[in-house]
């Protein structure tokens, strides 16, 4: 396939169920050693969507090609060419770990030549040579979540899907995971893997926002940051947080305001301008300012901004 | 137990009840079905055995006899045959369950006064239907002789004197001998039975599979939080279906409630009770939904099915199987349940049921939850 | 056999195998209830017990009462001379049967008058009494038959001799003890398979649905022929040798006789279990979770049972009933069942039968594939 052609092409693809309309006029398109991260909340029809690619739910309006078919037409054939890991785990856990692989490769129908070179190396991926006959129920999540990703790739498809495939994971299992997304990605693999945390979407090519079944925003995580923030982020530490909020929300020259953690995260259009008043605006209101200081927009910090201004334009 | 961590837990399972409308209306629909089912389908009041003739000598004294069966309303005549293959053939294929068969020679023999013999050829694969086809053909060759003998003994200037017993059958409580009203009673206990048990055995074990069980008890939630919790809507439930059950035997088909309202409605909870728990029970130890269904079949419905009374009367049945049926609650309830509607018995002369579905319900309600506890340890 | 349903099965069985308890749930139940029913059901009426009050104490009323007494169908418990007496056993329970005889009875009889034997009988369990109401009537006749002849004796011993007499004699054919566990047994087997059947087939489809793992499979390019195989083709093996299993049980234990060839069992066997797979399958297309499955396959196994005529015929069921039982295989599979056991006929009398079920087995698989989509909505 030319680097041209995109393996993964959705035009104004909608799914409603009775009167929700869980997905509304989505397009994209991704190409070949792409990693695309599907980003939003629960329930925002990133499920969804995915589940449309790999042909399990029907499109109610729309058209989305897959490895050049339409899904829609022929799922049998595009089945063949894609691998797909749900949110929750789905793979046997009565069966051991090497009667799940081999069960799926035989599904795939994989010869019997390359078999033992696939599970050889779905093993050493999972991290799980050495305890084939452990049954796949007894093992910790990180495992699992790895074996399913095995299994998903066991015939090499040169499309990937992954639903939230790192929920209830541990940061190690995790890093782990992406280096694996990785080197598929770099073999010519593209990846479509939708996710909540906001740190994993900084590991992918291009982001696409989706809040409330449509795309609020799309492009490089450094291209979002740059182009959706119009202006510059300033943390604020402070002892009284929401009295904090409370005064901040109504100064003209915030943005934008939100918590993370301990803290708050406002949107100013010029830090080093804006600052010096607000900290002053805060003492003189009873408020001890521990720390003020601008930093780098965190994907969090737009996707906030995005969400909020769709909220706001959505109640008028 | 706090009250609302328990109403908590109730109100979760009531959404999840609520949003499975499709197994909520089948619950609702259980009662009606179980009624229609064993009200119609299941019936002790034999009649209209299919029956074939043949009639070898084809005489005005044997098509005489013959008339005797088809008047009966036991029988129906469906067929007269010239040969006896014909006869194999009708009972092998089960086109009938009794053939009758009048020998060439049968007014001849009753001229001479030789005993007649008129071989009743029963299939007899259902040993009570055959039994009972017996009797009744006894009865119509018995009313044939009389006939006859009153006809001769005429004839010859004798005594008309007959000389007779007739039986005069009170039947108490359920007069007119109805299937129905000795069903009806009867299939409230096993609705109550499959209701509590069969459904409840799901509750726990698909949390159990579905790995939210983990999530519910790492909160401060007690085991007989949980428990009384998850049982509360489905003892609704069984209520509701119980008042169902009655009020189709009483306004459908029309049998007799004799008791007070008061105890029957005592005893309901009370049995009810008592399967919610060993539901409840099953499922707490059961590895999965499959492993729970089966055992909540095994340990609840067919015992109610079988060993209540419900069809088969209990002293007929081998003394250990007899011993067996005393740990079955649905026995007690099922001996309620047909007292308070026909015999409208008080509720001291049911004490002693009363008293086992109590033993029963406390029991069945400390195991559930010392295993709930072995469970989790 | 191709790669992936070799795959499907393999999976499966290792499922079904795996442990213990799943081994168990598949030919334990099966058998427990086997046995259960073998001696559990029975309609027979033996040893009522009785109370007798006889206000007459005649020579005739005594000869009465010994009758009774000598009966295998009646246990006289108490003797009585106060009728509330024998009222307040019948509400206890402790009696089914009350007979009474009135002073006068002799006199009656002598005077070649009807005299009365009441009977009052607690008749809350219908079928019993009817029973026991039959086998009163049967005493009392032949007492009467008796007495008459002495009388006629007596009086003209010379036109006792010229008196016509129709007997009847009794040919019970296939069952000539009418022995009820020789009934039930091939029955149960019927039933047993369905269960079976029906619930394992339905829940290994929507377990996979519940749990997730047919979201998984759905996704790989097996056909739906290949998943719809690999899922019904191991549950059509567990339920042969279901059926060889209890089959064996009825035959070793109860000593049921098998009369047929097994030729003609194994062929009914195959095309009963191919309509509860399609009826399985059924009902995993229209269910979501196993809770669902569960309560719809109550819905089909129910009436399926109560109206195949499994514990009472057929024939005495209203008729609108009778033509709905043609809709219920498990009806044919019955007279298969029965008619191979006991009644050791072939398929010369049963093609109707098979040929019923495998229409019914068609034409729901037919459906049942249609339905079954490779897709979630």
């Amino acid at each position: 396939m030319s680097n041209q052609s995109p393996s993964v092409a959705v035009q104004e693809l909608v799914k409603r169920f009775g009167d929700f309309v869980a997905v509304d006029r989505i397009s994209f398109e991704a190409r070949p050693g792409e990693v695309i991260g599907f980003l939003g909340p629960n329930g925002a029809g990133k499920s969804t969507t995915i589940r449309m690619l790999c042909g399990l739910l029907r499109p109610t309006e729309g058209k989305a090609w897959v490895a050049g078919i339409d899904v829609a037409r022929e799922p049998e054939r595009v089945r063949q060419r894609i691998g797909y890991m749900s949110q929750k785990f789905s793979l046997y856990n009565d069966l051991r770990v090497i009667e799940n692989i081999q069960f799926f490769a035989a599904l795939y129908r994989i010869p019997a030549s390359q078999l033992r070179e696939r599970v050889t190396w779905v093993l050493e991926m999972a991290g799980l040579t050495g305890r084939e006959s452990a049954l796949t129920g007894t093992l910790p999540a990180g495992w699992k979540q790895r074996l399913a990703l095995g299994c998903a790739v066991l015939h090499r498809p040169s499309i990937l899907f992954l639903d939230e495939p790192t929920s209830g994971v541990d940061p190690v299992s995790r890093r782990h995971f992406w280096e694996l997304i990785h080197q598929m990605a770099a073999e010519g693999v593209t990846v479509l893997v939708s996710t909540h945390y906001m740190d994993e979407a900084e590991y992918c090519h291009r982001l696409v926002l989706i809040f409330q079944g449509r795309i609020v925003a799309s492009g490089s995580p450094l291209e979002l940051k740059r182009r959706e923030l119009s202006g510059d982020v300033v943390l604020v530490e402070c002892d009284n947080l929401g009295l904090a909020l409370d005064l901040l929300q109504k100064h003209p020259s915030v943005q934008d305001t939100a918590v993370f953690a301990n803290a708050l995260h406002l949107v100013v259009s010029e830090a080093a301008a804006d600052m010096a008043p607000l900290r002053t605006y805060l003492s003189t209101r009873g408020v001890v300012v521990t720390k003020m200081e601008p930093i780098r927009p965190t994907l969090e910090d737009v996707f906030v901004s995005l969400t909020a201004n769709q909220g706001r334009s959505g109640k008028e | 137990m706090r009250w609302h961590r328990l109403n908590a837990i109730a109100r979760k399972e009531v959404i999840q009840i609520r949003r499975d409308i499709r197994s909520l209306l089948l619950i609702v629909a259980m009662p009606l079905l179980l009624m229609v089912a064993f009200g119609y389908g299941v019936s002790f009041d034999i009649k209209h055995i299919p029956v074939f003739v043949y009639d070898r000598e084809g005489s005005q004294q044997s098509q005489d006899l013959l008339k005797h069966f088809q008047a009966s309303e036991y029988f129906r005549v469906v067929q007269s045959v010239t040969s006896y293959s014909e006869v194999v053939e009708a009972l092998d294929a089960g086109w009938c369950r009794v053939a009758v068969v009048i020998p060439s020679d049968f007014s001849e023999k009753l001229k001479t006064a030789e005993p007649v013999g008129v071989q009743a050829l029963v299939d007899a694969t259902d040993n009570n239907t055959a039994n009972v086809s017996v009797g009744y053909s006894e009865a119509v060759i018995q009313s044939y002789n009389r006939k006859l003998q009153l006809e001769w003994l005429q004839s010859h200037g004798q005594i008309t004197l007959q000389p007779a017993v007739s039986v005069d059958a009170r039947t108490w409580f359920n007069e007119d001998l109805e299937s129905t009203a000795n069903i009806v009673p009867g299939v409230v206990a096993i609705v109550m039975a499959v209701i509590g048990s069969f459904l409840t055995s799901l509750t726990i074990a698909r949390e159990w599979e579905r790995g939210t069980m983990e999530q519910l008890v790492s909160t401060p939630v007690t085991p007989l939080e949980v428990m009384i919790g998850k049982l509360v809507p489905y003892f609704v439930i069984g209520l509701f279906d119980t008042a169902l059950c009655a009020g189709i035997g009483i306004w459908w088909f029309h049998v007799p409630f004799r008791g007070q309202w008061s105890v029957f409605v005592f005893s309901s909870t009370l049995f009810l009770t008592v399967v919610l728990s060993l539901g409840y029970l099953i499922s707490v130890v059961a590895k999965s939904q499959l492993a729970a269904s089966q055992a909540a079949l095994i340990a609840t419905f067919l015992p109610a099915f079988l060993l209540s009374g419900f069809i088969y009367p209990i002293d007929q049945m081998p003394a250990v199987i007899q011993l067996i049926t005393h740990l079955i609650p649905a026995r007690y309830f099922m001996t309620i349940s047909r007292d308070v509607f026909l015999k409208g018995t008080s509720i001291d002369l049911i004490f002693d049921e009363l008293l086992a579905l109590a033993i029963f319900a406390f029991l069945l309600t400390f195991l559930a939850t010392r295993a709930f506890h072995k469970k989790l340890s | 056999m191709p790669v992936r349903i070799r795959a499907m099965l393999i999976k499966e069985f290792i499922q079904v195998f795996r442990d213990k308890r799943s081994r168990f749930l598949l030919f334990g139940p099966p058998v427990i209830q086997m046995l259960v029913f073998g001696y559990a059901a029975t309609l027979e009426i033996r040893h009522v017990p009785t109370a007798i009050i006889d206000f007459d104490n005649s020579q005739a009323s005594r000869d009465l009462i010994s009758r009774f007494a000598a009966s295998p169908y009646f246990d006289v418990r108490a003797r009585l001379n106060d009728r509330r007496q024998a009222g307040d056993l019948i509400d206890r329970g402790e009696v089914i049967i009350a007979l009474q005889i009135n002073s006068g009875f002799a006199q009656n009889l002598y005077k070649g008058q009807l005299a009365h034997l009441q009977a009052i009988v607690d008749s809350s369990n219908s079928n019993s009494a009817l029973i026991a109401v039959g086998y009163v009537n049967q005493i009392a006749n032949r007492f009467s038959e008796n007495y008459k002849t002495e009388r006629v004796q007596r009086t003209a011993p010379l036109m006792l001799a010229q008196l016509p007499r129709v007997v009847l004699e009794r040919r019970p054919w296939y069952n000539t003890d009418l022995d009820s566990q020789w009934f039930f047994v091939p029955g149960v087997i019927g039933n047993l398979v369905l269960v079976m059947v029906v619930t394992l087939t339905a829940f290994a489809v929507v377990r996979e649905r519940e749990i997730g793992t047919l979201e998984q499979i759905m996704v790989t390019p097996i056909g739906r022929w290949e998943f719809i195989l690999g899922k019904t083709v191991p549950f059509f093996l567990i339920g042969l040798l279901d059926t060889v299993f209890i089959s064996l049980v009825g035959t070793l234990w109860f000593g049921v006789p098998f009369r047929g060839s097994i030729g003609v069992l194994a062929l009914g066997a195959v095309l009963f279990i191919l309509c509860m797979l399609g009826i399985g399958l059924f009902i995993s297309t229209i269910s979501a979770t196993q809770q669902q499955a569960m309560v719809s396959g109550f819905f089909f196994t129910m009436p399926a049972i109560v109206f195949s005529g499994f514990g009472t015929p057929i024939s005495s069921m209203p008729e609108v009933f009778q033509w709905f039982t043609y809709l219920d295989p498990l009806r044919y599979f019955l007279d298969v069942l029965r008619g191979v056991y006991l009644k050791g006929i072939g398929l010369d009398v049963l093609w109707p039968q098979m040929a019923a079920m495998g229409v019914f087995g068609f034409v729901m698989l037919t459906i049942s594939v249609v339905r079954f989509q490779k897709s979630l909505d």
